[in-house]
């Protein structure tokens, strides 16, 4: 697998992830904690469907989508909607969202003890490279992932674009109050949101283990990447999510990849660092992110200099 | 034994966690500022021991070579001369709490600084960012703290035998809370502690009465940090070794915001009554994990259940009891006192017509 293969596919799902993020953002108004658990809940799912029934991780991938949705509509019912009702503040829900990973981790991680044992082959880390294979000169992951995020931004488009359940959404992600006096009803928009999230986050699970190694632990430490990714693209845009997730997760990976010729392979494991340099230059710079910044007067002031 | 060895265990992390539920009380509960990073400062204070301390050792005595191995040297050589003379470990405990309180405030400063630009849910992510990295660099680089081996600390109390050496350094981590506990009820009853909740209610109120909220923000971070870093710094000492992975998210930061939200915001005593029953609750939990996996029949390890139980607690009580176990009360200050004094006469007066 080249470095620029690699960089893609790791890009597509960090893009995966952060769309995710970014519309619950934008219709909760609450940067969701948990979301890096809600993947790796897809990749025990796969893992499961692979062991028991011998179904290839691939193909569990609309499985995923589905019970991904189940779980983030489970979430918003039973934990945020009764805090958004009783008009919680805003780090009250994100200290909610820390506590529902706390409890996908303790479940994720109950769970990959009691697979091991019924399996007798260890679940609390795993990965699915083995299991790939090659597309032409191309490798299967790389193929598949791109075709996921074609799909998956497709139908996004054509939901929110195309139907007047859409238009709905759209309106209430921009202007909540707004669209709440011209008859949209914003709770529903917001369950959709989380259910399409934790969905495309569940399908990035599911293609995570092909990449790197899955622990139960690992949602806590993607997180950094997704909400990295997230930021740069200004946290209230679903187009700069897409934007964010391929400038973070090239710029890991390829860094990291130089810093490894010169200094060797030891520094592959900070590849996190880089995410949290992005994002607080970013923050700095343009801290609503790459939506925001306004090119043709940056372009105007660099008229002056030359 | 055991009931003894339970209730010093308690005694122990009931004043590690108070001192740092405190400090995070000082930040959010009268402040405003979510520190989602609150581990960050711990872990702060395990390097000051561990990594800044140890190396000084280390120049003193002239050793060199890998943290890893030096560290060892260095707590041999040092407990030797601890055992002989009690002063030199009591003038280590107080230089290791300096450097940590000093390196705490340092790093707290620097990193509140991008918070002038950004709202409090930038700011929350920002700081769990930074906290998360610092683990795992910590956890991954070895020359900082030792990495996944860990460093080892020079016994400061090395001239108590080791039965009494447990009761001893509980002593000393409850003086110190009591002593931090004093000092943060008294800066928070102070105008400065009103100045902070004024900020937590609007900040555009109080930048409007000519005080820098920049300032108050780097000022308040910066003893936060400093008085957390003081539970880094003396748990690592009462362990005598400091590895990276004990100082990890879900113990140094959700925890503390489980414990300050279940006693209530706001309030120093609060922090007092959330930290004793979190501490008991987990450690009777820890203490009987095995009979309480044996007596359910589970079939995974119990710090999952210790996860799924406390994720629970903390939504139980943020939705059914956002105020905590103790409601927050005005500070009554003489003014106040005055007012109401005029109001009961008044009352008084009203009815008695």
């Amino acid at each position: 697998m080249s470095v620029l293969e690699g960089a893609i596919i790791y890009s597509n799902l960090l893009v995966l992830l952060a769309i995710g993020l970014t519309m619950t953002y934008i219709t909760t108004g609450v940067p969701n904690f948990a979301q890096g658990s809600f993947a790796v809940f897809g990749s025990y799912l796969a893992l499961t469907l692979l062991r028991f029934y011998g179904i290839h991780p691939y193909l569990s991938i609309p499985v995923a989508l589905i019970f991904g949705g189940v779980l983030g509509l489970v979430i918003y019912i039973g934990v945020l909607k009764p805090l958004i009702s009783r008009g919680a503040q805003i780090v009250i829900l994100m200290i909610a969202t820390l506590a529902v990973d706390l409890i996908l981790l303790g479940i994720i991680g109950a769970y990959s003890d009691y697979l091991g044992t019924v399996t007798k082959k260890s679940a609390t880390r795993f990965i699915f490279t083995p299991y790939d294979f090659p597309v032409g000169f191309l490798s299967g992951i790389f193929v598949v992932s791109v075709l996921v995020i074609a799909l998956i931004l497709f139908g996004l488009y054509l939901l929110l674009y195309k139907t007047k359940f859409g238009v709905a959404m759209r309106a209430s992600m921009e202007n909540p109050d707004l669209a709440e006096i011209m008859g949209v009803n914003v709770e529903i928009t917001r369950t959709v949101s989380w259910i399409l999230s934790a969905g495309l986050a569940a399908t990035a699970g599911v293609l995570l283990p092909f990449r790197q190694e899955i622990v139960p632990m690992t949602g806590g430490i993607i997180i950094v990447s997704i909400f990295a990714s997230s930021i740069v693209g200004g946290l209230g845009s679903i187009f700069g999510a897409l934007l964010g997730g391929y400038i973070v997760g090239m710029s890991e990976s390829f860094v990291t990849f130089q810093f490894s010729e010169v200094f060797g392979p030891a520094v592959l494991v900070y590849s996190r660092v880089i995410s949290l340099i992005v994002l607080v230059i970013m923050l700095i710079l343009a801290p609503k992110g790459i939506v925001s910044i306004k090119w043709r007067r940056i372009k105007w002031l660099a008229s002056f200099s030359s | 034994m055991a009931g003894e060895f339970l209730i010093l265990n308690i005694v122990i992390w009931i004043g590690l966690y108070l001192i740092v539920g405190l400090s995070l009380n000082i930040e959010y509960g009268f402040g405003g500022i979510p520190n989602f990073g609150r581990a960050f400062a711990v872990l702060m204070g395990a390097i000051a021991v561990g990594g800044i301390v140890n190396r000084i050792l280390m120049m003193i005595f002239g050793v060199s070579g890998q943290i890893i191995d030096a560290s060892g040297v260095v707590k041999t050589t040092v407990n030797g001369l601890i055992a002989q003379n009690p002063l030199i470990g009591i003038a280590l405990l107080i230089f290791g709490l300096l450097v940590a309180a000093i390196l705490g405030a340092v790093t707290g400063a620097l990193f509140i600084l991008p918070s002038a630009k950004l709202s409090e849910d930038y700011l929350a992510i920002t700081l769990l960012a930074i906290s998360e990295v610092a683990f795992m660099v910590s956890y991954y680089h070895p020359d900082i703290i030792g990495g996944y081996y860990g460093v080892t600390v020079p016994n400061v109390l090395n001239f108590i035998p080791g039965e009494q050496r447990l009761f001893v350094f509980s002593l000393i981590i409850v003086g110190i809370a009591l002593l931090v506990y004093y000092i943060v009820n008294r800066m928070l009853t102070s105008p400065y502690g009103r100045l902070l909740k004024a900020m937590r209610e609007n900040d555009a109120v109080v930048r409007a009465y000519g005080k820098d909220i920049m300032n108050l923000r780097i000022r308040t971070v910066a003893v936060g940090s400093a008085i957390a870093a003081l539970a880094g710094a003396l748990y690592s000492m009462f362990s005598v070794n400091v590895i990276a992975t004990n100082f990890s998210r879900v113990e140094w930061t959700f925890y503390p915001f489980l414990m300050i939200l279940l006693g209530g915001l706001g309030n120093t005593r609060g922090v007092f009554v959330g930290v004793s029953a979190f501490v008991v609750a987990r450690i009777f939990l820890i203490t009987y994990k095995f009979e309480i996996v044996q007596a359910l029949g589970l079939p995974f390890d119990p710090v999952w259940l210790e996860y799924i139980l406390f994720g629970i607690v903390m939504l139980v009580i943020l939705v059914y009891r956002p105020e905590g176990l103790l409601r927050e009360k005005p500070v009554m200050t003489s003014p106040i006192k005055k007012v109401l004094e005029k109001r009961k006469v008044k009352a008084k007066a009203v009815s008695a017509k």
